[in-house]
């Protein structure tokens, strides 16, 4: 074995399928031929190599899993409904006073608008209705009289004078 | 219907790395920084306990790079077998192709791969 080469075991089998006879030729060989211990090397290496991307491969597939979405989905609304409550606490603490202020003042504008000129009108029109229902009547008669009563009502006065 | 499924994917995937360019080789101008400290340190400490995150995904690319150099048959041999753990017989059943066929590819695609990375350790020393 000394005198051969041991490129034709690194390359029949994985370095991982080698038995351990394999490997201890294979570990004689090299300690003697400079050639085949980087050869050695480039073998270890490119199962490395290989381990590597298959790992990663496999982490890939894990993270395919339809549960993965699902996953990542729900721990971002979480986030966003914790963020949306929070950004709308925030938005209280800092126009908060202002709000209130606002909203009495708007309270206090339309008690002053609707209710104490309510109160003035009311007592206006009490005031007023005897005499515009009074006059409203007194009109409304004089309208509905047609002209035969009104002769009537004259010359009835005249006689009786 | 099992294996009729896994066949039709197989060749579909053999396919489309046939029309995909395949580099004929690969040099250490092609390799980045990262990718070039990663075949330094790693070289270094072979056996080593197992290179963090970061290491390992300069690590995925590099083997990318070394993969793309293979023929489509040969790259999946390799893959199937050294990477994945398959045997021989379970790449035949896959692939449709004959045992000795399935040998053949994954020889060569180690002596390949293992002439890529020879190279690119060569000029690094």
């Amino acid at each position: 074995m000394d005198k051969n080469h041991i490129t034709k075991i690194l390359d029949d089998k994985p370095l991982t399928a080698l038995s351990e006879s394999e490997l201890a030729a294979v570990r004689v060989h090299i300690a003697g031929c400079n050639d085949c211990a980087r050869n050695f090397e480039a073998a270890q290496l490119s199962g490395l190599l290989l381990k590597e991307r298959t790992s990663e491969a496999a982490q890939s597939a894990r993270n395919a899993n339809p549960f993965f979405q699902t996953r990542v989905l729900a721990a971002w609304r979480e986030q966003q409904a914790t963020a949306g409550a929070w950004s709308l606490r925030r938005l209280w603490n800092t126009t908060g006073t202002l709000i209130s202020s606002m909203v009495a003042t708007t309270a206090v504008l339309a008690a002053l608008a609707f209710v104490i000129p309510a109160e003035e009108s009311a007592a206006q029109t009490a005031a007023l209705v005897p005499s515009s229902a009074e006059s409203v009547m007194l009109d409304q008669g004089e309208e509905e009289m047609t002209n035969e009563q009104a002769l009537s009502a004259i010359y009835y006065d005249e006689e009786a004078r | 219907m099992e294996g009729w499924l896994t066949r039709i994917a197989t060749n579909t995937c053999l396919n489309m790395l046939r029309s995909a360019k395949r580099r004929p080789e690969l040099v250490t101008s092609d390799l980045t920084e990262d990718e070039t400290a990663w075949l330094e340190q790693v070289s270094n400490s072979i056996g080593a306990p197992a290179p963090d995150a970061e290491q390992r995904v300069i690590g995925v690319d590099l083997a990318d790079k070394v993969l793309e150099t293979l023929n489509p048959e040969d790259r999946l041999a390799l893959t199937m077998i050294d990477g994945e753990g398959a045997s021989v017989n379970e790449v035949a059943e896959v692939t449709g192709w004959s045992e000795s066929k399935v040998k053949v590819r994954a020889f060569r695609a180690r002596k390949k791969a293992r002439e890529v990375l020879k190279q690119l350790l060569g000029r690094r020393q």
